[in-house]
């Protein structure tokens, strides 16, 4: 595919090709695609002279990375220690029970992806969630779920304007 | 030269030699697991755990990276040495309960079982000490293997999980296991050599005169590039077994009636 | 900058003298609104207060002398959105879009306060005005937070016209670098990034190390659950960690310098590589800074999502493109660290400390705190504390004085149980020390430690051997796998902990963990394996009984381990409105309505559905 090694190329002249700034790469590259494809982080290890083991390895390493594509929402639940302590494994329990989606997976029609992170760093307001970067502030079980039916709807009415 | 004394047995080492490189000067025992003279040493097993005597206080340290500076006084068989041992191997054991190497390792440690259940099993029997890693990417130059994951979950794999593209079947991985976890099989109605538990298949070269494999065909590009000597008798010569090539040579030699 | 008449400063005249322009441009009247947009406010909405804030002062006309600004975490994120107007410095909290035409028509332009939205001193009952009359903040010693809520993150004039940077003036003119290090000595400063290694000390060896290039790392990786100092650092004040690391560059023999922040704050690396972006335009970062013959360029990465990679070594792994695994420290990393080259790695704080150290001495600096710890820590105070949010507090102030006056306390009136310091592989504190000081050996004589500064109070309800699973479990899934004792031994011991908060613990199993514990501590690779033990140890050390209570009685104290407790329904709260009954996934519940319905224990599964959904709290754990 031409077009995605003309992608690769502009990333990695970003940081002139130093193989040291592989990560902010990866990063790069999956924001443009969502995930990280095999075949672009072929190319990009053939473009930096690394071997495809060694991407695979940072790929599966650091726990930003996918590998697989994600849904059309992205859902991050924050278990850093003080959300945790207000609950927010049960809200990651009913959302795993309702959605049926592990924390790092995506749910089977792709509506979400669902996160589950460390800290972001807003434990004055815990339990946080995000859904594609907007903060909900002291969720529970009950009110995440709602937030997530939210966005079905959201998504199948968004689908049927398409069709129409 | 600095001197070690271990265990109250004094051996002088080059300057950044380890301890268990004096250690073995000495004629002093210390198990090991992930070391190997081949590759600089990650320490990743923690089997070779010695206690540092540092005047105040003593500090447990592995002994295949150690390197020795100055004067430094080591025990190898003080209590405390010994239970961390014995704490290590015991969760490896739990780890890889069935690799009969470690069993042995064990055996000779004097560690008798291991109190632990199996928890964690990312991978069958594999201690992930990361010398097929190292080997792979450091001495045979391919890195068709890397670790995958990390924590609990780290295993040793292949791009993907699948058949990687880069291996070319030579089997150091498998040479190097300190606990026989990687093994090579040969399919020889494929002609091919099999490493497993990486799946990667490559075809063998295969005697033409009686079958036999000799080598997996990417090795023998691979030294023949090496080693700068492609000339075509030399590849005639790579067509058979050594025990085929052997009568060959010895029927031409009589066929030429040198010992008329 | 060319906006100021400036292109690139080539001597420290210049830099003066803009600094004086910058200052004779502000009048005296003039008023300047900050808005705070620090992690706790942005999720409160204050990016959209400060856009109209900004409409505000647009719509108000040129006569009208008036700037709205959005500054960095002022702290109090528990009553954020906070807007302080300036001069006068009127403390506004919890501010709402609707507050906001208010605010400026009242204290903007006709100089009265909005009372409604100043805070109440729960003790007192009076209203406060200013930040530095509330207890909250009249306790704490601002020096590494200094320019929070005063400056402009995104503007290097606002910190220049602060005096920003005259370190860095002063180092380079009359300072050797020998000087430099023997003032950061003087100091007596520690590593706020955990260990608490003596600063200065560690740029000597570095200084002294053989080998170029050399190289200066920032660690931004904060990676500790319920911590955001540093986090804060970079996105309020940026420019401090910049000109921190300028000085310890110089003084330390470096020309490359990298910042390596955590995945999850991308604001954080937006912030400090426009930062960068601004100090190299006016020639204060770059070749040959401010005319002198010392260069010095600074590089942003970013993590990946791995608390490991702020381990030093891991860090400096994940800097060259691999994945962040420690390696062995018996040679220094001041010796052979990132591309096997001498290499000095400090904290966030630790640098923004620096040009304080630098313009106000170091006798100056080490006459705050203990005789081992000197100068302020930032703590992020969180759990259930009435005010959370970001302290700056002298090193030897009690633990009790953190929570008590400062925090305001336990909320909703419940009892202190435990406070835990040192982030995951900290330890958990009880009330009969909390009267033990805040410094480096006190704190690990307790068991737990200082570590980056989270502070996570806990109240009597917080079952201690959930506390220490979660943490083991969190130490388990960021363990990077390399050795086998951290690997395989966090493994078995959080198989231990599943074991007895499942109410299926052992006799032997305390002893067991505390084997392990010790297997770790004596033979892990890196620190993270090493300290991994400590919410256990301490944990027992301290809650003993609760974990007998879990495995002798299959009991939970703190009735948060399911299965431990059971759910009654309170019959004089339980009105009957069928909510429970409805909800109950096992059908445990039967009731007529109107009338206290009452759950079938031996159907229960106990999973909780009915007390959360319960709106008169009718639903107890008993
Ligand atoms: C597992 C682990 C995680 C760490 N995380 C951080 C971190 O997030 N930020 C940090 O500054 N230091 C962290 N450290 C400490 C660093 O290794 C290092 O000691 C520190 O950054 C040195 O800077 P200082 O001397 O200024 O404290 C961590 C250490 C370990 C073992
Ligand atoms: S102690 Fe843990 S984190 Fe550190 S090297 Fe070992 S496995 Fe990795
Ligand atoms: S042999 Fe030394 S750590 Fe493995």
């Amino acid at each position: 595919m031409p077009e995605d090694s003309e992608i690769i190329e502009q990333i990695v002249d970003r940081y002139d090709g130093d193989d040291g700034m592989l990560i902010p790469m990866m990063q790069d590259l999956q924001a443009e695609s969502g995930y990280l494809p095999a075949d672009q982080l072929r190319c990009l290890g053939r473009h930096l002279r690394l071997p495809l083991s060694r991407l695979y390895a940072v790929a599966t390493f650091y726990s930003s990375f996918r590998l697989a594509p994600k849904g059309a929402h992205e859902v991050t639940l924050c278990m850093g220690t003080v959300c945790y302590l207000k609950g927010s494994a049960s809200i990651s329990e009913a959302i795993t029970r309702e959605f049926q989606v592990e924390p790092g997976g995506t749910t089977r029609d792709r509506l979400f992806s669902f996160q589950a992170v460390n800290c972001m760093g807003a434990c004055a307001v815990a339990p946080v969630m995000t859904v594609d970067g907007k903060y909900y502030n002291g969720v529970s079980p009950a009110s995440a779920l709602e937030i997530l039916y939210g966005l079905t709807k959201e998504h199948v009415t968004a689908d049927k304007e398409e069709q129409t | 030269m600095p001197t070690v004394t271990i265990d109250g047995c004094e051996v002088k080492v080059k300057r950044d030699a380890t301890i268990l490189d004096a250690a073995r000067k000495a004629g002093i025992w210390i198990p090991t697991l992930c070391y190997h003279p081949a590759v600089p040493s990650e320490a990743t097993c923690r089997l070779c755990m010695v206690e540092l005597d540092r005047g105040e206080w003593k500090q447990l340290v592995t002994a295949c990276n150690y390197p020795v500076r100055r004067d430094i006084v080591v025990y190898v068989s003080s209590e405390r040495a010994k239970k961390a041992r014995r704490g290590v191997m015991e969760l490896l054991l739990a780890r890889a309960p069935e690799s009969q190497e470690l069993k042995a390792l064990a055996e000779r440690m004097g560690v008798k079982g291991t109190p632990y259940p199996n928890v964690t099993d990312s991978q069958r029997n594999c201690i992930l000490c990361g010398l097929c890693v190292q080997v792979c990417e450091q001495i045979i130059g391919k890195a068709a293997i890397s670790f995958a994951g990390r924590g609990a979950e780290r295993t040793v794999a292949a791009p993907f999980r699948q058949p990687s593209e880069d291996c070319i079947g030579c089997g150091a991985c498998a040479a190097i296991c300190p606990v026989g976890t990687i093994k090579v099989r040969l399919h020889k109605e494929q002609q091919e050599v099999e490493i497993s538990p990486f799946k990667s298949r490559v075809k063998l070269l295969v005697c033409q005169e009686c079958g036999t494999p000799i080598v997996s065909s990417e090795v023998s590009e691979q030294v023949l590039r090496k080693s700068q000597i492609d000339w075509q008798e030399f590849r005639e010569l790579l067509r058979l077994c050594p025990k085929c090539r052997r009568s060959q040579t010895s029927a031409r030699l009589r066929a030429a009636s040198v010992y008329k | 900058m060319t906006e100021l008449g400036i292109k690139r400063f080539s001597s420290l005249v210049e830099l003066e003298g803009m600094r004086e322009k910058l200052l004779n441009s502000r009048s005296a009247s003039a008023k300047s609104i900050h808005v705070c947009t620090g992690p706790g406010c942005v999720a409160k909405g204050s990016f959209k207060l400060y856009e109209i804030f900004c409409a505000a002062v647009e719509g108000a006309g040129s006569d009208v002398q008036v700037q709205a600004k959005c500054v960095g975490c002022h702290g109090f994120c528990e009553r954020g959105p906070i807007v302080v107007i300036e001069p006068g410095g009127i403390f506004y909290q919890r501010v709402e879009e609707p507050d906001v035409a208010e605010i400026f028509r009242e204290t903007v332009l006709g100089g009265r306060v909005v009372e409604r939205l100043l805070y109440e001193d729960p003790n007192t009952g009076k209203k406060v005005e200013k930040a530095n009359e509330i207890p909250f903040y009249k306790v704490q010693e601002r020096i590494a937070l200094s320019g929070n809520g005063l400056l402009d993150p995104t503007e290097i004039s606002d910190y220049i016209a602060e005096g920003g940077y005259t370190a860095l003036a002063k180092v380079l003119s009359p300072m050797t670098p020998e000087e430099v290090i023997s003032e950061v000595e003087l100091s007596g400063l520690r590593g706020r990034g955990g260990g608490g290694f003596p600063t200065g000390r560690k740029w000597r060896s570095c200084r002294q190390a053989e080998g170029s290039p050399k190289y200066v790392i920032c660690n931004g990786d904060e990676g500790d659950p319920g911590a955001f100092m540093d986090r804060c650092i970079m996105e309020g004040n940026p420019h401090s960690v910049i000109e921190g690391m300028l000085i310890g560059a110089y003084a330390i023999g470096s020309e490359h310098g990298y910042i390596y922040v955590r995945n999850e704050y991308p604001l954080s690396v937006e912030r400090l590589k426009n930062a960068v972006a601004q100090a190299k335009e006016l020639g204060l970062v770059g070749e040959t800074i401010l005319g002198s013959s010392f260069s010095f360029d600074i590089r942003i990465n970013r993590g990946g999502g791995a608390f490991v990679c702020g381990e030093s070594t891991a860090l400096m792994a994940s800097l060259e493109g691999r994945p962040g695994e420690p390696r062995a420290k018996y040679v220094h990393t001041v010796e052979s660290g990132f591309r096997g080259k001498p290499t000095n790695l400090n904290n966030v704080e630790t640098w923004a400390n620096i040009p304080h150290i630098i313009n106000r001495g170091g006798k100056w600096f080490a006459g705050i705190g203990t005789e081992k710890s000197k100068g302020t820590k930032v703590f992020s105070l969180v759990g259930n504390v009435v005010n959370t949010g970001l302290v700056e507090v002298p090193m030897g102030i009690t633990m009790r004085r953190i929570i008590d006056e400062i925090g305001g306390g336990i909320r909703d009136g419940k009892r202190f149980k435990a406070v835990q310091t040192g982030g995951p592989s900290g330890g958990c504190i009880p009330a009969e020390h909390l009267d033990a000081r805040v410094d480096f050996e006190e704190l690990t004589k307790l068991g737990s430690m200082m570590g980056s500064g989270g502070m996570i109070v806990m109240d009597e309800e917080t079952c201690m051997v959930r506390v220490a699973k979660y943490f083991t479990d969190f130490l388990q899934k960021e363990s990077c796998g390399k050795c086998t004792p951290c690997r395989e031994g966090l493994a078995q011991m959080l198989y231990i902990l599943d074991r007895i908060t499942d109410g299926e613990g052992q006799v032997g199993d305390i002893e067991r963990l505390e084997e392990l514990g010790g297997l770790l501590e004596g033979t892990a690779l890196c620190a993270l394996g090493k300290t991994a033990a400590n919410p256990v140890i301490s944990t027992i050390r301290y809650f003993r009984d609760e974990y007998d209570a879990h495995i002798l009685d299959g009991r939970c104290p703190a009735k948060e381990c399911r299965g431990l407790f059971r759910y009654e329904i309170d019959p004089e709260a339980c009105n009957g409105c069928g909510i429970c009954l409805k909800n109950c996934p096992a059908d445990a519940i039967t009731g007529e309505k109107k009338v206290p319905h009452v759950i079938n224990q031996e159907k229960c599964t106990l999973c909780g559905t009915c007390w959360e959904k319960c709106p008169f709290t009718a639903v107890l754990k008993v």
